[in-house]
């Protein structure tokens, strides 16, 4: 280690104990928890499960507030959401039929995420929400406008837990169940129609980022190979 | 583009359509390891509409998606050219793994293996996945054995990626602190 710093830095243990990595932990507990009764007890799941989607936004305050960001904490993060989000994507797979619908959205989730995480090391970019070079106007719509971004990122959480609590028994058809909802004219037919426009637009905005990742893993390639 | 370079650089299209492991290509390995993630994440899902309880393998999932997922984040910020080159490890199990390609083979073919085994097993929706096993186990068939040695291998397979999941939160609190110390 260079003598001429005068600031050591954080020792391991304290990383791990970040305050904002503590509410990770807590997370993945909630989220452990939540899945193990989710049959059981649908609302306390759909509760500890919007718990664990505002400690999702708490620890982001606090890493700022507390200046206690750590790359370890935002791989931590990311890691919870992906899983958090296909285990949600498992159990409607087994309520609702045809489960394709459900293993197609938690392949399209995984492969989106993936590749733009890949790319976004290729080219080094800090965040991938920072894309700015994409022509396509939904794109430029979704990454420069914030409110946007999370509405549709909310809005498929909320189509799913809406889905999941809807389901009176099991291996309902999911065509049958959204259009009844839909038809019911009720607040919660304006929450599904919401969050269903939401989500498939997360689904088209997700299917551009793969297309774009892609294009900058080939664009990697090809300026390597320039450089020989 | 410079233009002391005498070789032009492929299209993009044509590396779109290289024939992967005849010509590398970062895509390539990217498709590769997202058609991996999805298929060993589908299989894990209709396996859990099948067995109870479900949490089994959903557990699964949620540890294949961390591992892999901690792995390459933590591979990228190291700057290893691939995350099976790990030599660091004082951990046995791990060297093992990365020091022997066949027992690593063994590991991850077990699983898909033990994986596509129960599904052909199960004969009717929501079986205890405990009976299952215990039953084929006893049966001492060839179909026995076979599951016997994808369990062992996939159960290693499994304790495996805890580590790494260890190791490569280590290597990102690492990055953090040097990158601290370089201020």
């Amino acid at each position: 280690m260079p003598n001429n710093k005068s600031k050591p830095g954080p020792s391991r243990m304290s990383v791990y104990l970040y305050i904002p990595n503590i509410i990770g932990y807590i997370r993945i507990l909630l989220n452990c928890y939540a899945f193990a009764i989710c049959f059981s007890s649908k609302r306390l799941f759909a509760a500890l499960y919007f718990l664990s989607f505002v400690c999702d936004a708490v620890d982001g305050w606090c890493a700022r507030k507390f200046n206690q960001a750590s790359t370890f904490g935002a791989v931590l993060d990311m890691v919870t959401d992906r899983i958090s989000t296909a285990c949600l994507l498992v159990i409607l797979s087994q309520v609702y039929r045809p489960s394709l619908v459900f293993l197609s959205l938690l392949a399209l989730d995984i492969a989106s995420h993936w590749l733009q995480m890949y790319s976004s090391f290729l080219v080094g970019k800090a965040s991938h929400k920072d894309v700015r070079d994409s022509s396509n106007w939904l794109f430029k719509l979704y990454y420069g406008n914030r409110m946007f971004m999370g509405y549709c990122s909310v809005a498929c959480e909320v189509l799913y837990i809406a889905l999941f609590l809807i389901s009176s028994k099991h291996t309902e058809n999911l065509m049958d169940v959204v259009v009844t909802t839909l038809k019911q004219g009720s607040p919660l037919s304006l929450l599904v129609a919401i969050s269903l426009l939401g989500c498939s637009i997360k689904q088209v905005i997700n299917i551009i980022q793969m297309k774009t990742a892609a294009d900058a893993c080939v664009l990697y390639d090809t300026e390597k190979k320039q450089k020989r």
